[in-house]
């Protein structure tokens, strides 16, 4: 009884006493529980969320030259939670017809390094380790484990779309980073 | 074991101590269901510390993101939704409490010797709690806050002598800016919410030094009752009570999206919240000179009448019967403030009546203010349907000639004045009909209209991906591209108000699409001959998800567009791309549209739970409480009441 302080027991009346300490406990805890789920709640769920890849506008297919590998500065408006932010991408497209373009990821699958063209040799060259590849993305030498990631595209009306996505680097297969 | 630990405890902090000073005390008169607002406002108030800081994982203060930010968290988050109702109805919720709480202590007269001090603290934390309020208003950075910052600034530059540097100071410069957002988020976050802290901390200690005032009635004051637990379980009844309400009125009558504040939107009409619209309505009175008397006069001696209770009445007696001047003294008071309020709420704003039209007629008087006459001239160019052939600053049909620069062409008063008359005077074929119908002064004053207009033409969507959007006949040989082109504008991110939305739509969008988007209004030339329809919208454009339907009519807002057909007298003009209207307005009239379709730009995408269900399993839940426990309850008694008449 001196301990606790609260604990004081006085006899008259304390089946009504512990009454109301059971109820005072069973009305706070209903009101923690309305109140702390969600508090929890948004925690948590909010840190579940799926990264949203982007459909990014290219523009008219007709510009692009015929299997001429072409860099493209794209502006990805990337959507972070509520932050809406230009973001420029480089992108190799190399166009087939105007019904067909490939999209090259400008990441070299090897460790990450930004490639080139090279308009004298027509590869694309890593400056790092010397990955080349193959206007099409095929490996033609150095440490490459996999071909040049290419992007989901998409043609319509005559105006090029590109989803922007990331690979691993350093794996043979391509798995999303 | 308990009580090892608690020894344990002890022994090195005075845990025990601090719970006997918060709940070892012997009330004089007992508990009673009057004193639990006093309580509740402070159970209020740790519920509005905790969800305050809960929306610090989200909310920015900025003026791009803060909107954005706070939206995300109430339409993206799970729970967020009910984070925010609970903090947004529990700051309602805790100045009424605080309110009747002060009502009550003045009523049993508990602000008399030795409760002085307690009586100033509380009426310091009222204010605390209405300056809460206010600054919290701000936060959201929606159409309010920006109208709330802008009065509550103006009301401190009224003050004489230091009006103008208080202001400055208040907005962190001479505009309402970034600055002025970071100040209200600091004093909301941490001054005003420190200070309340620190005083309702005082106000509780004296509680316990010279205990609680009891009953008025001398009488009853002698019997006493446990503060522990008698009392704090009214409290918490009455507590959970009305944490259930918050979340009924969170999910019932969430707090409105009121489209993100916007400097350049002259249409808003504002109103503050409830408890300030007696000031609001006081400052109606007090016009020109005199309003320093409503925004320094009323809070000042308001506060001071408030605090001098204590000090004037200096008797004993605290029976309400036996003092008739206090209660006479609260019940003008009270009065008062529910007339004013309720004048307040059922007002008109002034100067605001009519929403002003500078969407359709823009920036044809950027430097000079229009003239009555161009003003009533505005309204006639509207009202006669000028625009469905002639655009200006990029609204408008295509049919006749853009008029944005008309006061710039040299023609004559006399000229455009028969011009109106008989088109056919100056050009034989004219297709333009006569409108010789309107009076002679309305004429003048559509000429005094025309001749004020001194804005370009706008350039054609500088995108170079509207060829066809732009407004104006010199495109229409261009090459017949149907459909919008180009990107989302910024509109799309964020929530706007539909409410406002209608407003706007009727001043820039009924004319061609009808009023409310449900009449066909004749496009002679496009392939159907009419202008589409927006309420039911084609169903190509229809997506139940409001963001992807909002992406696709916002090509259509951001850039125009020129419909088939061989000559289509009416395009839809590129509101984004020629600035005509704001992002944010774009972003209220796509909430509109999206509302007469039937679909919530604001709907809730991860609920965590269904709000309904979440309701229905709370409500289920106290009520199972209140019910077991008032049986419970119900039948210890009779079993004692039977015990006891056994026993005699
Ligand atoms: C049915 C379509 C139509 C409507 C409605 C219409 N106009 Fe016209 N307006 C024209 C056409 C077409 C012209 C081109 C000249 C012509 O054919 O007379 C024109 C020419 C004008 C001009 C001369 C521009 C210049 O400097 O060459 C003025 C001024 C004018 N309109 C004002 C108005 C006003 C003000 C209204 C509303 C009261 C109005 N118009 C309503 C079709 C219309
Ligand atoms: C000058 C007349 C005019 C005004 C003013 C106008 N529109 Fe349009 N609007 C059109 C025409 C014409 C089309 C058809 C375009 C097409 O077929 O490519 C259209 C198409 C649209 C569409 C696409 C509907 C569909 O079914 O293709 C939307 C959405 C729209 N307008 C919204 C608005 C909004 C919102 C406003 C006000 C801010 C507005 N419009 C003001 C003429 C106008």
């Amino acid at each position: 009884m001196e301990e606790t302080g609260i604990v004081t027991d006085d006899d008259n009346g304390s089946g009504r006493r512990r009454f109301l300490i059971w109820a005072t406990g069973i009305l706070v805890s209903f009101s923690g529980m309305i109140v702390g789920i969600p508090l929890i709640g948004s925690i948590i769920g909010s840190s579940f969320r799926t990264a949203k890849t982007n459909w990014i506008t290219v523009g008219d297919v007709g510009a692009l030259p015929i299997g001429q590998p072409v860099n493209l500065k794209v502006v990805d408006n990337n959507v972070d939670a509520y932050v809406r932010e230009p973001v420029i991408r480089h992108l190799w497209a190399v166009k087939h017809s105007n019904a067909d373009v490939t999209v090259l990821s400008p990441i070299c699958t090897h460790l990450g390094c930004q490639f080139n063209w090279n308009p004298a040799s027509g590869h694309f060259e890593c400056p790092c380790h010397g990955s080349i590849y193959a206007a099409d993305g095929t490996v033609l030498g150095g440490p490459a484990p996999r071909r040049l990631d290419t992007l989901p595209t998409r043609i319509e009306n005559g105006r090029l779309f590109v989803e922007w996505k990331q690979f691993r680097s350093g794996t043979s297969d391509k798995v999303p980073a | 074991m308990r009580s090892g630990l608690l020894r344990w405890i002890n022994e090195r902090w005075p845990l025990s101590p601090f719970a006997r000073l918060a709940l070892e005390e012997e009330m004089s008169g007992g508990s009673s269901y009057a004193y639990v607002f006093g309580s509740a406002a402070l159970i209020l108030f740790m519920l509005q510390v905790v969800t305050g800081i809960w929306q610090l994982f989200y909310y920015v203060p900025t003026l791009g993101q803060g909107y954005n930010s706070l939206n995300y968290l109430r339409t993206e988050v799970p729970f967020g939704w009910l984070v925010h109702g609970l903090h947004y109805w529990g700051a309602n919720a805790m100045v009424v409490c605080v309110m009747l709480h002060l009502s009550q202590v003045y009523i049993w007269g508990a602000y008399k010797r030795p409760h002085e001090l307690q009586w100033i603290t509380g009426v310091f934390l009222f204010l605390l709690t209405m300056a809460m309020s206010l600054t919290g208003g701000a936060l959201p950075w929606d159409k309010r806050s920006y109208w709330l910052v802008e009065v509550a600034s103006s009301a401190a530059g009224t003050i004489p002598v230091v009006g103008e540097t208080l202001k400055r100071i208040m907005l962190g410069g001479g505009v309402i800016g970034q600055l002025t957002l970071s100040r209200f988020f600091v004093l909301h976050v941490a001054v005003a919410s420190g200070l309340l802290l620190t005083l309702a901390a005082v106000h509780l200690v004296a509680l316990r030094k010279v205990g609680n005032a009891g009953p008025w009635d001398d009488g009853q004051r002698k019997n006493t009752g446990p503060f522990w637990p008698d009392q704090v379980f009214k409290d918490g009844l009455f507590s959970a009570f009305v944490i259930l309400l918050l979340v009924a009125l969170s999910i019932y009558a969430p707090p409105p999206f009121a489209g993100m504040a916007d400097p350049l939107d002259a249409s808003y009409i504002p109103k503050p919240e409830w408890n300030f619209l007696f000031l609001y309505q006081a400052l109606k009175y007090f016009p020109g000179k005199l309003e320093v008397i409503a925004t320094l006069g009323i809070p000042l001696i308001g506060t001071i009448v408030l605090l001098l209770p204590p000090f004037v009445d200096d008797s004993v007696e605290r029976r309400p019967r036996k003092r008739p001047a206090a209660m006479a003294g609260w019940v003008i008071a009270v009065t008062l403030f529910i007339t004013l309020t309720l004048a307040g709420a059922y007002s008109q704003p002034e100067g605001f009546a009519a929403p002003q039209t500078s969407q359709s007629t823009p920036s044809t008087s950027a430097a000079l203010s229009p003239s009555a006459d161009e003003k009533a001239g505005s309204g006639l160019f509207k009202s006669q349907e000028c625009a469905a052939c002639h655009s200006i600053g990029g609204i408008g049909g295509t049919f006749g000639p853009d008029l944005s620069g008309e006061g710039t062409k040299g023609r004559s008063g006399q000229w455009l004045a028969d011009q109106l008359h008989n088109p056919k005077a100056h050009n034989p074929s004219s297709e333009m009909p006569s409108f010789a119908a309107l009076s002679k002064e309305q004429i003048g004053q559509l000429v005094a209209f025309l001749l004020g207009l001194k804005e370009e033409a706008p350039a054609p969507a500088s995108t170079g991906l509207a060829p066809s959007a732009a407004a104006g006949g010199q495109t229409q040989s261009a090459p017949a591209v149907t459909g919008p082109h180009g990107e989302p504008g910024i509109a799309v991110t964020i929530i706007g108000s539909p409410d406002h939305g209608a407003v706007l739509f009727e001043d820039s969008c009924a004319s061609c699409h009808g009023p409310r988007g449900t009449e066909m209004v004749s496009n002679p030339g496009s392939t159907h001959g009419k202008v589409p329809p927006l309420n039911p919208i084609n169903r190509d454009l229809f997506s139940p998800d409001p963001k992807t339907f909002v992406g696709q009519i916002d090509l259509f807002l951001q850039h125009g567009s020129r419909p088939e057909g061989p000559n289509p007298r009416l395009s839809m003009p590129p509101f984004g791309d020629t600035h005509s209207l704001t992002q944010q307005q774009i972003a209220d009239i796509e909430a509109y549209i999206l509302n007469l379709n039937g679909v919530n730009r604001a709907t809730i995408h991860h609920p965590g739970i269904d709000p309904d269900l979440f309701f229905i399993i709370a409500a289920f839940a106290f009520s199972l409480i209140v019910i077991n426990l008032w049986g419970w309850w119900w039948f210890n008694r009779l079993g004692k009441r039977k015990g006891k008449e056994a026993g005699e």
